[in-house]
């Protein structure tokens, strides 16, 4: 099967899920308690402005009229007008989406030059002291939410010691790679914990499986063997976790977000979930499953790329 | 060598004397915002952020003096009101300009006035409710009204009839008049105000640069503003915010919580300001005879709401939240900064004993279960509902707490579905009107939903809107103060102000009472 | 349950490297038992009452009569940290056991009935993996509003589907050996089958799964607290009480500091004992 056909099938594949996903996010706004029309409008408004916002989000239509309303202007590109910042939601999210972007690069390149020579440590020294310590290390990591893991850094590294700007996402590359140095170590070192434990016991697999028991019955060099063999596997292995941990990595970049007030999507989001802006709320949630989507289909094909045994026949 | 020391000397004394320092120019200011602007247009600003703004980027024909409350002209160099208050004349000043250049001349105050009366705009048009037509020969406008109106000299010193280019407007992209004011305001700002806005990075960054055809002088004679441009940058967060203005990257965090006042007043490198507001905070209290599951509702009796405001320490309540960077509501219709407010004395001082017996001749048993409807996340909320739980029990009440967001409990106001909920105010206008109409006057919207329908208030309130001459109408003002205090459809609790903290450098800010931010005659000390 | 015993003990004296993890494993079931201890007498270990104000003593540094200080209150963050024992303990339960609850349910039903039952099951999974974890419950709190039920609430709704889909991966797994095919010959029902052969086979892993989901649970719920989305204050909950001293942190570094330790300390328990179950139950190599 040939890359493009097998990119062609994927695609295909998706369509249902995000029929699914288009339903959920609809649905959402649905859930509401009451009248959204109310949950969303000033204190201040009157019945006839109500009855005018009730209009203008459709309200009044049934539910699956509704529905292909909602479906019909998505793919039209309209996702609606925020009611927090009065402009298009697709404008919106099309300003603020790069910053998080940056973010989360910079917090897998961080996540790979933390977990990956970690691991490869932890793996070469099985059940040694390194071994042991590594893996204690990344446990805590584990445990410690993203948030604090950011007050730490903020509170120390910028408040106290100044190293680092509070927060903010700065002008050019340069400012956005010293102000986003801390958000993105610090979604990185929680990331770097996740994929470090798996990345770990890949490496072993490998160290253990009989083509590298093989190599080196017939004599090849340590080196050799670690660049040809091992580093081989464990790339395609890190690109696969990464892919999967990208759910992960986003809530670690919208909590981020927040705490070091980087003016990116996490923040717009939860910006928008205490000002009610529905419209905002459902944009920004399918922003998400987009790039989550688009993600996993990048790392299928890297992964077919890097290994084609993987590749359906 | 004597003469030189003794110069010296003098010297020294001289600048010692005089602190006030000689303005600079020039410099960008940066200041750290805790919401950002969504739509910076006279007509279409509703949210604080969008209204405090609006005064920097377009001038009105009036304005009024720092306090609030004196009117001076404006883009009007003089104005007039005739006898039988149906007539306002204003001569519109020579020379002045847009921000492009053109000039500022009758059609654009036509122009601007009837947006900002058009019903079907923005939510400001009923201000200008009295209206009949604007009218100008040459510079000369005239505005005749309906009927007598003795709020119409301060609207024109108000945010929503401030000037905007006729021409400009009319050459903005767009279909309706809000896409050409969303075109006018993110593509080609032009304004009258000492500002012009030159990007905005939508809940990131704003900002301005000075407007060169500006008609005010400052101090040293030359046009302001002073400042080349400021820079707004958006932090929500309070702690983030305080920790940029340590840090030294921005100039100015507003919106400080009343908690960390203390502890930057101590701090050399900041001037912590509080500037005088409108804002109260209050908690409507359901007057309904029956509550909302139907049963009888002892808060709708005088006495029993007048008990629970006897029972309030307002005093330990601004120690808890304020740190005593506040004071007890004096007048119950609005902050004594507002005009026509009366009283001087804060209302219901803490009276345990009077509480005591208003809450046995209202009927309060032992036990009586009331809930207080409270703001979910507001560090404030929690610790009114604390202590006011330990203040009511005193008298017998057994205080339950409701943790809502805004949304619902603003749908609980309008429902009825409440017993007592928290909630705070500022006046968008000079004029008492807004206030006294949104907490008193029944047809607005149930006296801010407590259903508290005083057929008296009401009728005082309609001739008020009406009463030109001032002394009658602050008479009128005064007996509904009296009144709406004696029946207590609120918690009076207490006026904040507002908490701005500068850099040393940073001069001659103000944010008035109303919350508009003032940066014309702001500079830098360099 | 001999069989059950006696592999267990099998296992143990099988695997040298236990040996080494064992002690990791104790220490995890001493951090999760005091953990519950102070869950559920707070009172019995709380030097004061968690909410009241006390204005002689406004953000005291640690002393010895507030080890841990007092907020900008006086309330005394040794006692509220404690208190928050159990709201952070009820979390790591509240927001797991329906997600596991209707996971297995759902995830036996599909994996032993297939058909277009597993076809529909598939899809929704697909669409709600699609989403981040977070963005989907913090959305589902702001159409219900902030608050703990509420929170719960988003969680299962969002949390069954991993349940779900491990539970029918196992049924499908355990279906393919012979004892299940032979209950069918038998003429067993359906439902003695899969409760009474298939489940108790299968349900090891979805075990292993949920204890590192409590410790992720109580991750989760102190972010949402943080973020002003879960436990709302007066209330003392970790997350709650590290925003709260949040705005103190150059001045009262203690009050943010000691809930975010509480916290790792439980999850590193929970980890630790996750990581115990997971070697005793899961057969290696």
């Amino acid at each position: 099967m040939s890359s493009l056909t097998y990119l062609f099938s994927r695609l295909l594949q998706m369509i249902p899920t995000f029929i699914l996903v288009m339903i959920i996010i609809f649905l959402l706004v649905r859930l509401l308690p009451g009248d959204p029309a109310i949950a969303m409008a000033d204190a201040k408004a009157t019945e006839a402005q109500l009855e005018a916002l009730r209009q203008r989000l459709g309200l009044n239509e049934p539910l699956w009229t509704q529905f292909f309303y909602f479906v019909r202007n998505v793919l039209a590109g309209d996702l609606g007008q925020s009611i927090l910042l009065k402009a298009p939601v697709a404008d919106v999210i099309l300003e603020r989406l790069p910053v998080t972007v940056f973010l989360t690069l910079y917090a897998v390149l961080f996540s790979i030059l933390i977990a990956g020579p970690l691991a490869a440590v932890a793996a070469l020294n099985k059940n040694r002291r390194a071994d042991i310590i590594i893996r204690g290390l990344f446990q805590v990591g584990l445990s410690t939410p993203v948030f604090y893991i950011g007050l730490l850094l903020l509170t120390f590294l910028a408040a106290f010691l100044r190293w680092f700007p509070v927060g903010g996402y700065g002008q050019t590359f340069w400012q956005h790679m010293y102000h986003l140095l801390l958000p993105a170590l610090t979604v990185a070192l929680y990331t770097s914990a996740i994929i470090m434990r798996n990345l770990r016991s890949a490496i072993i697999e490998v160290i253990d499986a009989e083509y590298v028991q093989f190599a080196r019955a017939k004599g090849l060099s340590e080196g050799l063997i670690l660049r040809r063999h091992v580093l081989r596997n464990a790339l395609v292995s890190t690109v696969t976790l990464l892919g999967l941990s990208i759910g992960n990595l986003m809530s670690g970049t919208l909590v981020t977000e927040t705490v070091f007030a980087v003016p990116g999507v996490g923040r717009l989001m939860l910006d928008a979930i205490f000002a009610r802006d529905y419209p905002l709320i459902q944009g920004l949630t399918l922003t998400f499953a987009v790039l989550v989507s688009l993600v996993f289909l990048l790392t299928d094909m890297i992964q077919s790329w890097l290994d084609p045994r993987l590749r359906p026949s | 060598m004597k003469n030189a020391l003794f110069a010296a000397v003098a010297a020294l004394s001289v600048t010692a004397m005089t602190p006030v320092q000689a303005v600079e120019r020039g410099g960008t200011l940066t200041f750290a915002r805790y919401d950002d602007s969504t739509l910076i247009d006279p007509i279409y600003a509703d949210r604080n952020p969008d209204i405090w703004m609006v005064s920097n980027l377009y001038d009105t024909l009036l304005r009024t003096e720092a306090d609030g409350k004196t009117v001076i002209p404006g883009l009007a160099s003089s104005y007039s009101l005739s006898e039988d208050g149906l007539e306002l004349k204003m001569t519109l000043r020579e020379g002045i300009q847009f921000s492009d250049g053109t000039a500022i001349e009758a059609q654009d105050v036509i122009f601007s006035l009837e947006r900002a009366r058009n019903p079907d705009l923005g939510p400001w048009s009923g201000l200008l409710g009295s209206v009949e037509n604007v009218t100008a020969e040459g510079r000369d406008i005239t505005i005749t009204l309906k009927n007598p109106d003795p709020t119409i000299v301060l609207m024109l010193a108000t945010f929503n009839t401030a000037i905007v280019s006729k021409d400009a407007f009319d050459a903005a992209a767009g279909a309706t008049d809000q896409e050409k004011a969303q075109a006018l305001s993110t593509a080609s700002p032009v304004g009258s105000g000492p500002f012009v806005l030159t990007d905005h990075q939508r809940g990131a960054s704003m900002n301005f640069v000075a407007n060169k055809h500006y008609w005010r002088q400052g101090e040293d004679g030359q046009p302001l503003p002073y400042l080349d441009a400021i820079d707004f940058l958006v932090i929500p967060d309070d702690a983030t915010r305080i920790l940029k203005l340590q840090a030294g990257e921005v100039d100015a965090a507003e919106f400080i919580p009343f908690a960390r006042v203390a502890e930057l007043k101590d701090d050399a490198n900041i001037n912590m300001e509080l500037f005088p507001s409108t804002r109260i905070i209050y908690s409507p209290i359901n007057t309904r005879e029956k509550t909302a599951n139907g049963e009888n509702n002892i808060l709708a009796s005088k006495e029993a709401r007048q008990a629970l405001n006897y029972a309030t320490n307002k005093e330990a309540l601004i120690q808890l939240i304020l740190h005593g960077a506040g004071k007890p509501m004096t007048s119950g219709l609005m902050a004594s900064t507002t005009q026509l407010a009366t009283g001087t004395e804060p209302l219901y001082q803490y009276d345990l004993d009077k509480a005591k017996a208003l809450a046995a001749k209202a009927g309060i048993q032992p036990g009586t279960e009331i809930s207080l409807t409270t703001l979910a996340g507001s560090a404030d909320d929690a610790i009114i509902f604390t202590a006011l739980q330990q203040m009511w029990s005193q008298i017998g009440i057994k205080l339950s707490v409701e943790q809502v967001d805004g949304a619902t409990r603003g749908a609980k106001n309008r429902s009825g579905e409440f017993d007592i909920h928290t909630y705070g105010w500022v006046n968008d206008v000079n004029d008492p009107a807004q206030v006294a109409g949104w907490l008193g006057y029944y047809p607005t919207r149930k006296a801010v939903g407590t259903d508290w329908n005083n057929a008296e208030f009401n009728s005082l309130y309609e001739a008020s809107n009406k009463e030109i001459n001032q002394e009658k109408r602050a008479e009128q003002y005064a007996k509904m103060q009296t009144l709406y205090a004696e029946e207590a459809p609120l918690i009076f609790m207490y006026e904040t102000p507002f908490a701005v903290a500068l850099g040393n450098r940073v001069q001659g800010y103000i944010q008035t009472p109303l919350g508009s931010n003032e940066f014309s005659s702001t500079w830098i000390d360099q | 349950m001999t069989n059950a015993s006696l592999s267990l003990k099998k296992r143990f004296s099988h695997y040298k490297y236990l040996r080494g993890l064992q002690s990791g494993f104790i220490a995890g079931l001493t951090i999760l038992g005091s953990s519950l201890i102070l869950a559920f007498f707070p009172t019995f270990f709380a030097p004061y009452d968690p909410n009241v104000f006390d204005f002689t003593a406004l953000q005291s540094p640690p002393t010895a009569l507030h080890p841990f200080g007092t907020d900008n209150l006086g309330r005394d963050t040794l006692s509220r940290v404690i208190w928050a024992y159990s709201v952070n303990m009820q979390m790591a339960l509240l927001a797991t056991i329906f997600s596991l609850i209707t996971g297995v349910l759902v995830g036996a039903m599909v994996g032993y009935y297939r058909g277009l039952a597993d076809i529909i099951f598939g899809r929704c999974v697909d669409a709600i993996i699609t989403f981040p974890f977070l963005v989907l419950v913090i959305a589902v709190v702001a159409v219900l509003g902030p608050g703990l039920i509420n929170m719960y609430i988003a969680i299962t709704l969002v949390g069954w589907v991993y349940y779900a889909r491990l539970m029918r991966a196992e049924i499908m797994a355990q279906m393919a050996n012979d004892y299940a095919s032979a209950g069918k010959v038998m003429g067993y029902s359906d439902s003695r089958i899969i409760f009474r052969h298939l489940l108790p086979n299968a349900i090891t892993p979805v075990i292993v799964y949920w204890m590192t989901d409590m410790a992720l649970a109580i991750l989760l719920g102190s972010s949402l607290g943080y973020l002003g989305l879960g436990a709302q204050p007066p209330e003392a909950e970790w997350g709650v009480l590290i925003a709260e001293g949040r705005n103190f942190i150059t001045t009262a570094w203690w009050l943010s500091l000691m809930p975010g330790i509480a916290i790792v300390i439980t999850g590193f328990g929970f980890s630790l004992v996750g990581d115990g179950i997971a070697d005793l139950l899961r057969p290696r190599g």
